[in-house]
């Protein structure tokens, strides 16, 4: 017999999600996941000019900024017909850019990190480095001052919570310099995107932010500032906890999911469609056969979604018409590639291009895929992307002395008739935008994001989606504590308002599963 | 007892930094100078960190995110030094039961600040439960121990995108009718708006002075348009068609759907992300993101304007915009009209052609 537990809300992450499982014996046996908002922007969008989406979509989410309007652009540009030119797309790329680094070190300190470390042993720093006891004095002096929110209340911290007082001290000093670093990278951005979060600058054809020689040099500094924080704090922080306190739960692979990775591929490096990160599919945790991605045997089910449409439609011909009388228990869909449940984010980037320095770690160390190997491909790609700028830095600086192109203006107008599909990388995964153009007006919008693969329901063929299969035998020794399914549940940077495509009004009556 | 000042070093914020804060906010208020003391005075008579509520409804956390953008008080000052964050979902420890016990101790506590980011869905409560409660249901509880409310961002300003959308998303003065509510509207809210709001109402224990729509006038009373950088531009009939243009670069961008001439903000005043940017400088037209018709009415964003709103002046073309300037100068194009223009049309046998270079 087992026994339920619901996190709700499951903090520290984009959007409203709940979270229950079913513990046995300490372990989760059995996990589901719910998303609870709905705001309808698909909807929205449809008989308007298709030019809107861009700047609509956008708004999908404020934590990967960026994202959904480069996405909506590769969509867009198909549909319309436009070439990007060069200047264009370097541009979208460092806007992109900018706010990946301001967002997987914000989601270690900020939004993860506190699920690993006892913030209060800082009380117990012992050394005498002047920035550490500084951190010391702080927390010490909000605690009397009786007031540690938000760093408390929380969950009690276990057995693999980080105690020691010098690493728990240099992470708070680092959770409050990455405050300032995150801050410092949608600055960046906003260099050529006007403002961070939710930038303006990139539209169907290109962007509209003509790049002046002071605004890259201000940028080029900046992104130094950032990769030298990157190089010496977060990757170095991330690397102590995996292979120090957190080896255990690392070598245990808490958190492992089905063992099947896909990847779109993200960030354009040539005008000829090439990407930096790879796009590939892995099966069963076969890392040495990386296959081709067939984006044609993307599919979604809807057997546990309250959906009326069929199941096995692709993204191009979706359809969310919700059916509440049906037996289902989620909201979000679940897309399946050629049949499998994929995890989309950081590892499987990682995984898919054979990334050195992370099987260098798996195998050095043991470490097996879950919930402390997502952190790390996370840290180690924010490194490989941020020296990758410096190179679009200097080809933009190139294009500039050339004659820069950035929009292509022909193409501006909507087009009567139009398909397009922008498939990319966000940081939280494979993201794709879908759009069909009738009579000049968007007449159909699709969006599958990272978090309905991540953080969909069992599909029609009763397997399980990938958060919650990765849920099942994540330690739960006290009910009341469950700290490591947020840790699980976290890893995966949930992005919850973007998965759900809607709750029907009639009925939002939480399933009443069977136990035991 | 504590004094003020002990409160304060405990906290570790030394005399200077306060200071600087203080002189930060006056001007930010648009207050003189030499309120500066006076304003001191009164952070350090009320220095306790107010509790803060922070709700998420319909929304996509950029509000969060724009807020901890700020560089200048940095994040971590408003996040540890001057706020008592309570309850925020993205930022706070606590998940789960954890979490929401921390809600229920503050609300009971009271006399906190409430921050409400995203809509509240009209359509059904069912379109946003959080913790099995709908999220209508959240506000009103918080809402009623509240010292102040401020609705960050379009969405709980007044509905914003999700107004648009079928679920019909409102803002917080639609359902909380019994209190008063400051706007602080922007897709998404500006960091500067937000603390300098917080901090104004910590030092006078009372709103700014607000405009019909419930914005603090000392950010929304600047017409996007009449405070352009490429006003010049405007008035000279230069108007962007080719961003690749170098020339065209700093042109107007009413061809483009700008909507500068029906918005108010500081936009043009105080860039975003600490002074480096904003939309029209961008090369980006003005969504209208701070004004309560954004986006149903604003929509389609992109659009070429045949003819637009001028304050003061009505409709008018771009083609005649170059012959009317002066003339519309003197009708009273700078005279503050709140946004209502003057109705009729000017020139309407003058047919709107593009601007070529």
């Amino acid at each position: 017999m087992g026994q339920r537990i619901i996190v709700d809300p499951l903090t520290r992450i984009e959007g409203h999600l709940k979270i229950e499982v079913e513990v046995e014996n300490g372990v989760v046996k059995d996990a589901w996941s719910t998303g609870s908002m709905f705001r309808g922007l698909e909807t929205l969008l449809v008989k308007r000019d298709p030019r809107d989406a861009t700047y609509v979509t956008e708004r999908v989410c404020g934590v990967c900024a960026g994202s959904h309007g480069t996405a909506s652009s590769f969509a867009l540009d198909q549909a319309f017909g436009a070439k990007v030119p060069t200047g264009g797309r370097l541009l979208r790329n460092l806007i992109l850019g900018a706010m990946w680094l301001h967002d997987h070190p914000l989601h270690f300190y900020h939004l993860s990190a506190l699920d690993y470390i006892d913030v209060m042993k800082v009380a117990e720093y012992k050394g005498n480095d002047p920035g550490l006891l500084a951190v010391k004095d702080k927390i010490v002096k909000l605690a009397t001052a009786g007031d540690t929110a938000p760093l408390t209340p929380r969950y009690q911290p276990d057995e693999f919570s980080v105690t020691d007082p010098e690493l728990v001290t240099t992470a708070v000093a680092h959770y409050i310099k990455a405050l300032e670093m995150q801050a410092k990278a949608k600055k960046m951005s906003a260099i050529f995107a006007g403002k961070q979060p939710h930038q303006s600058s990139i539209v169907v054809g290109g962007v509209t932010v003509f790049p002046k020689v002071e605004a890259i040099a201000t940028f080029a500094s900046m992104l130094e500032e950032q990769i030298s924080f990157i190089e010496n704090v977060y990757v170095k922080d991330v690397l102590t906890f995996g292979t120090g306190p957190l080896l255990k739960l690392a070598q245990l692979g808490v958190g492992a999911g089905h063992g099947h990775y896909m990847t779109y591929g993200g960030f354009p490096i040539d005008d000829k469609g090439t990407t930096f990160f790879k796009s590939g599919v892995i099966f069963d945790n076969d890392f040495a056969h990386v296959q081709k991605l067939d984006a044609s045997k993307i599919y979604e089910d809807v057997k546990h979604s309250w959906y009326k449409s069929a199941s096995h439609l692709h993204p191009s011909k979706g359809e969310t018409e919700a059916d509440t009388s049906k037996d289902a228990y989620s909201f979000i869909k679940s897309p399946r590639y050629d049949g499998k449940p994929m995890e989309v984010g950081p590892l499987a980037r990682m995984l898919v291009e054979g990334n050195e320095t992370l099987m260098g770690l798996v195998k050095q160390y043991n470490i097996k895929p879950g919930a402390v190997a997502r952190h790390a491909a996370r840290a180690i790609e924010t490194v490989k992307l941020a020296n990758e700028m410096r190179l679009w830095v200097e080809q933009l600086k190139e294009e500039l002395g050339k004659g820069i192109r950035i929009h292509d203006t022909d193409h501006w107008e909507p087009p009567t008739t139009g398909e397009g599909a922008g498939l990319t990388e966000a940081p939280r995964g494979a993201l794709g935008h879908w759009i069909s153009v009738k009579d000049g007006l968007t007449a159909n919008y699709q969006m599958v994001v990272p978090s309905t693969w991540n953080f969909g329901p069992r599909d029609d063929k009763e397997v399980r989606g990938p958060i919650e299969q990765a849920l099942i035998g994540t330690p739960v020794p006290d009910v009341n504590n469950p700290i490591n399914v947020a840790r699980v549940v976290r890893s995966y940077d949930p992005c919850i308002s973007c998965a759900v495509h809607l709750i029907d009004p009639t009925s939002n009556e939480i399933r009443k599963f069977q136990i035991g | 007892m504590n004094s003020p000042l002990d409160l304060l070093r405990a906290r570790g914020v030394s005399r200077r930094d306060f200071m600087k804060l203080c002189a930060a906010v006056t001007a930010a208020m648009g207050l003189p100078a030499a309120m500066e003391p006076e304003v001191a005075k009164a952070v350090e008579a009320g220095i306790k960190k107010p509790a803060v509520i922070w709700l998420e409804g319909q929304d996509c956390a950029g509000c969060s995110e724009s807020t901890i953008a700020t560089l200048n008080p940095s994040a971590a000052e408003v996040v540890l030094d001057m706020l008592s964050l309570r309850y925020h979902e993205t930022i706070m420890a606590g998940t789960g039961d954890v979490a929401r016990k921390a809600f229920e101790d503050t609300v009971k506590e009271g006399k906190y600040v409430l921050v409400v980011e995203g809509s509240i869905p009209k359509e059904n409560d069912k379109f946003c439960v959080i913790g099995g409660k709908p999220f209508r249901q959240h506000v009103e509880e918080a809402a009623k121990n509240a010292a102040v409310i401020l609705a960050i961002g379009s969405c709980a300003a007044y509905g914003g995108i999700p107004g648009a959308t079928p679920s019909k998303g409102v803002g917080v003065g639609e359902i909380v009718k019994d209190k008063p509510i400051i706007n602080l509207p922007s897709c998404p809210v500006k960091p500067s708006r937000l603390i300098g709001t917080i901090v104004y109402y910590l030092t006078f224990k009372k709103a700014p002075e607000l405009d019909n729509v419930g914005r603090p006038k000392a950010f929304y009373s600047n017409n996007i348009h009449e405070n352009c950088p490429r006003r010049g531009q405007f008035e000279s009939g230069h108007f962007l068609n080719d961003w690749n243009d170098p020339q065209q670069a700093d042109w107007c961008l009413l061809l483009k759907g700008c909507k500068g001439p029906k918005t108010f903000a500081d936009c043009g005043q105080v860039w975003w992300n600490d002074n480096v940017n904003y939309c029209i400088n961008a090369g980006s037209p003005c969504a209208g993101c701070s004004q309560p018709e954004f986006y149903k009415e604003f929509s389609p964003l992109y659009k070429k304007q045949e003819m637009f709103s001028l304050p003061g002046v009505g409709q008018v073309n771009p083609d005649t915009v170059g012959k009317i300037v002066a003339g519309a100068t003197a009708v009273g194009i700078a005279a503050h009209l709140g946004g209502s223009a003057v109705s009729g049309r000017l020139g309407n046998d003058h047919k709107s052609k593009e601007v070529s270079k």
